[in-house]
């Protein structure tokens, strides 16, 4: 199944600048919680190992033959996020399911299959734009688990499932009228969701990106709290563990959703802008295998993920800098989080799948 | 699709993708942007949020300086006590937290709110001390509901006590919380909200000495509000101590004296002014305003008809009664208007401006020479005396031997008195004096009003033949501890009146005491006392009699001793006590032995 040549194929640097983001998570993740128990940079550098694993054993099955199975797999994630909602009471808490002595989210895991299920959709499309009914099937498929996973409460997870429909569409081609109908729906879906959906505490949050030091010791705390952290690293920081921000728990979240505020803090904005350099390569070189797909539904699988990691990664800096409202996005491979690195490995996997791929066979 | 090309033509989707991908590179540019705004040019703006986050200035309290009496017998000191303080920030649901802490200490939660209202200008984590005082029980009560009510903790803090209670309270004073008007104004500079400040008595006169200078402590503290150890302090300053000229064992009596009267006691070195005693009562013990009054008790004690609050010594007004027949004395001698041998016939009462005025002695004294009418005090005689003096000339000597002015001494609140004349009855009175007040005045009634620490300090002046003395509870002896009042000798009175004079009434004095005068009650066997009883009518013996009830005369008795080189003066006020004689005499002998006793 996998000989010399795939292999020869694989993209190392990708891998290599995968390892690095994920090392330096890990590292400021040491920063962040190792005065609190848990021990949560060895775990995540466990999780790291699983996902790399992970990884190659995608590597192993060409992804056209993923593809084929997509639909049972996305069938098999929809009725687990079934289950959990009619048993939330025995099998789940929020957006996590117990599996033994484990917990994981399988909303995460979603994600990669909705990339699958959509390049399938896709893959085979090739008018210059995309239908009505093409639009309404995405939508479907993506809306089932997006309603799933906002059910659960889990906001922060389905919204980031939306660039994934919104980027097959763009690739599909987009008529003008479709982005005026579609913009049209989310403003409806936004005021029917503000008024049924969103919670009190979600709303303050919304209101308090806009007036954030309205409310210090409320809704707004973490947003300022975030900025504090950030704004007093100043520019060359205040030194790795030493930010009084995050050693003091002043900072919320902050070897989860936090992360990166406490790189603003500790490295200042020479690491900031450091890390944005890693973090950019690590794009680049994830947008550009694009072009070196074989196939349509390459092109489909490789867009896809790189928009998830890069839709997330603007969502969360945006957020703890305080621009965008904490709606509960973790910095992908930053951020710690077992389910949610693995997803993100398994995506990275799918573009090395694809890339060392490229040649066509025979 | 061309025959001759292995691959699909896939332009059109990766010019989408690019397209999409350069949107993705603007953003994070623009985030980079965001962040330079924040961390490059806003930097101190949120470097000095942090540092406000992280660190916690608070004041370590200055230990106030003690009191002691002569022989450093401390009367005030401090001594460590538990007081239980609320952080607002940890309050997980602030009306649901105060329900509890006011349940738990005992507190209505109205009481609660209205408190920490009070200092809701204080910067957050700041702790509000809701109770003071708390006893052992108090303590493990909170302390084990620890984890709950994170909120809630105990600080300790050196507290004001006053060991023996209400013991010389009227001396020492009391102290209160500053209020927010006074912290406002420009009065307390260093002081912070909660800090306790001296009322009345040497506690405020001697504020700036006793008041330490407050230390403070930076410290870490982490988003609970938890000390993570300090960065920097400053040891606070204690105040310095100061001693008192009171005699302990002296105070005390006076004290026991009174119990269960209305009234006030002086004992004073009549060569220095030096306070051995000043008692009045009612008392009230100053612990409690440290420990703070209810609402309720408040209002209890300031309503009081006694007005237990109230210095009597310094601040109560009242006639002096027979003791101004000294002034009298000294004056008509002085003034030659009298001599030694000059004798009137007293027949229990007698006629003057077409009015009887009496004798207390209804059958009268018959004839009397000055020694002896005040020896006896005898009215009839004193009224003849004051008639040939005149109240202009009788308000003069007054004034010269210390009455109606006040004495200086170094406690707040000192009240005036009042010596009549002429024009003083034209300006204020706005009507002429009548000669019959002159008849009233010189046995020491009419307006004639002073507090009993001018007669105490009438008496050492008589006792010094004509040297004034100011009175004063701070010990000057002690290096820097500050100088009482200027106690340069006023002897105003001894420029003008002869020691002879003084001699001859002093006479009078020792007779009353000595030789069965009406002062006997005060005989001290081997100490020649020299005294001066006094009863004050409050209203005329006919209407007492008319209205059918017997109204008690006020009590007064002062004198020195011994007569010739007096060591110590005694200044007796039982208020509504009868005959000077029979009860503020016999008080008087009691602390006359007492001081004999110790100085034997």
């Amino acid at each position: 199944m996998i000989d010399r040549r795939l292999i020869e194929n694989i993209d190392w640097v990708l891998i290599v600048l995968l390892v690095l983001n994920c090392l330096l998570g890990v590292v400021m993740i040491y920063s962040a919680s190792h005065y609190v128990p848990g021990n949560y940079h060895w775990r995540q550098l466990i999780f790291l190992g699983a996902s790399l694993i992970a990884l190659f054993i995608v590597l192993l099955v060409d992804y056209q033959i993923l593809m084929t199975f997509s639909f049972y797999l996305y069938g098999a994630v929809v009725a687990v996020l079934m289950l959990m909602l009619l048993f939330s009471r025995f099998i789940s808490k929020g957006s996590w399911i117990k599996l033994g002595i484990f917990q994981a989210q399988p909303s995460e895991l979603a994600k990669i299959v909705i990339i699958l299920v959509l390049a399938r959709l896709f893959a085979e499309y090739k008018r210059s734009h995309v239908s009505a009914g093409a639009a309404a099937t995405s939508s479907l498929l993506v809306g089932l688990p997006f309603v799933l996973v906002a059910l659960q409460p889990d906001l922060g997870t389905a919204i980031s499932f939306l660039p994934l429909l919104l980027g097959s569409l763009i690739l599909a081609g987009l008529r003008r009228k479709a982005v005026i109908g579609m913009l049209l729906l989310a403003f409806l879906a936004g005021i029917a969701g503000w008024n049924f959906y969103l919670k009190d505490y979600q709303k303050q949050r919304l209101a308090t990106v806009v007036f954030p030091s309205r409310d210090p010791q409320g809704a707004g705390y973490h947003i300022l709290q975030s900025k504090i952290a950030i704004g007093s690293g100043g520019f060359l920081g205040k030194g790795f563990a030493k930010g009084s921000q995050s050693q003091l728990k002043f900072l919320p979240a902050r070897h989860t959703d936090f992360v990166f505020s406490v790189i603003g803090e500790e490295l200042g904005f020479v690491g900031v802008v450091g890390v944005f350099l890693l973090y950019g390569l690590f794009l680049w070189r994830l947008f550009g295998t694009a072009g070196k797909s074989r196939d349509r539904a390459g092109v489909y699988i490789t867009f896809m993920v790189s928009l998830m990691f890069a839709f997330q990664l603007l969502v969360n800096v945006a957020m703890v800098i305080g621009i965008f409202p904490i709606v509960g996005i973790p910095l992908p491979l930053l951020s710690y989080g077992g389910s949610s690195l693995l997803a993100n490995c398994l995506g990275v996997g799918l573009v090395l799948n694809v890339k060392m791929r490229r040649f066509a066979n025979i | 699709m061309e025959k001759n090309r292995i691959y699909e033509d896939l332009s059109i989707i990766l010019r989408r993708v690019q397209g999409v991908s350069a949107v993705i590179g603007a953003g994070l540019l623009l985030l980079i942007f965001f962040f330079w705004k924040v961390q490059v040019l806003d930097h101190k703006k949120y470097w000095a949020l942090a540092e406000a986050n992280r660190t916690r200035e608070s004041v370590i309290g200055a230990p106030r300086g003690l009191i002691t009496d002569r022989n450093e017998i401390i009367l005030a000191e401090n001594s460590a006590s538990f007081k239980a303080s609320i952080i607002r920030e940890n309050c997980q649901d602030y009306d649901r937290s105060l329900g509890e802490v006011g349940q738990l200490l005992g507190i209505p939660i109205e009481d609660l709110k209205s408190r920490i209202a009070k200092f809701e200008s204080l910067p957050l984590f700041r702790p509000i001390t809701v109770k003071d005082n708390l006893d052992l029980k108090d303590v493990s009560r909170i302390e084990s509901r620890r984890l709950e009510l994170p909120e809630l903790i105990v600080e300790t803090d050196p507290r004001r006590y006053y060991p023996f209670g209400s013991l010389a309270a009227h001396v020492i004073g009391y102290m209160q919380e500053l209020t927010e008007q006074e912290l406002k104004s420009d009065a307390y500079p260093e002081r912070n909200l909660g800090d306790m400040v001296g009322r009345t008595g040497v506690e405020r006169e001697y504020e700036s000495l006793l008041v330490g200078v407050d230390g403070w402590r930076l410290e870490i503290v982490d988003s609970q509000g938890r000390s993570r150890g300090e960065t920097s302090r400053s040891e606070p300053a204690p105040g310095r101590d100061i001693k008192l000229s009171l005699d302990f064992d002296l105070q005390q009596r006076a004290t026991q004296l009174l119990e269960g009267r209305e009234g006030a006691i002086i004992v004073l070195d009549p060569r220095t002014g030096e306070v051995l005693a000043l008692a009045s009562f009612p008392t009230y013990d100053p612990n409690k305003f440290i420990t703070r009054f209810s609402p309720q008790e408040w209002m209890e004690l300031i309503n009081r008809e006694d007005h237990p609050l109230e210095n009597r010594a310094i601040r109560g007004l009242y006639s002096p009664g027979s003791l101004f027949k000294l002034t009298t004395a000294l004056g008509a001698l002085n003034a030659g208007l009298i001599s030694e041998q000059t004798s009137f016939f007293c027949p229990g009462s007698a006629n003057f401006y077409g009015r009887s005025f009496n004798c207390w002695q209804r059958g009268g004294h018959g004839t009397l020479s000055l020694t002896d009418a005040i020896r006896y005090s005898c009215n009839v005689y004193f009224y003849n005396v004051g008639r040939r003096m005149g109240i202009d000339r009788i308000s003069h000597y007054a004034k010269l031997l210390a009455i109606g002015q006040r004495t200086g001494i170094d406690l707040p609140g000192e009240k005036e008195g009042l010596v009549p004349s002429q024009e003083w009855s034209r300006n204020t009175r706005k009507s002429d004096w009548y000669p019959g007040e002159t008849i009233s005045v010189s046995i020491g009634q009419g307006p004639l009003v002073v507090t009993p620490l001018q007669i105490a300090v009438h008496t050492a002046l008589i006792a010094n033949r004509g040297h004034g003395i100011v009175p004063h509870l701070l010990e000057p002896s002690v290096s820097g501890q500050g100088q009482p009042p200027a106690t340069a000798a006023n002897s105003r009175a001894a420029e003008e009146i002869g020691v002879k004079v003084f001699d001859t009434v002093i006479r009078g004095m020792w007779k009353s005491v000595n030789e069965g005068g009406t002062g006997r009650g005060a005989k001290v066997d081997g100490f020649e006392v020299c005294g001066k009883t006094g009863s004050t009518q409050l209203i005329g013996r006919e209407r007492a009699q008319r209205l059918g009830k017997v109204i008690k005369t006020h009590s007064w008795f002062t004198g020195f001793a011994p007569r010739d080189n007096p060591q110590v003066a005694v200044t007796v006020l039982v208020e509504f006590g009868g005959m000077g004689g029979a009860t503020a005499a016999p008080l008087a002998r009691e602390l006359f032995s007492l001081f004999k006793e110790k100085h034997d």
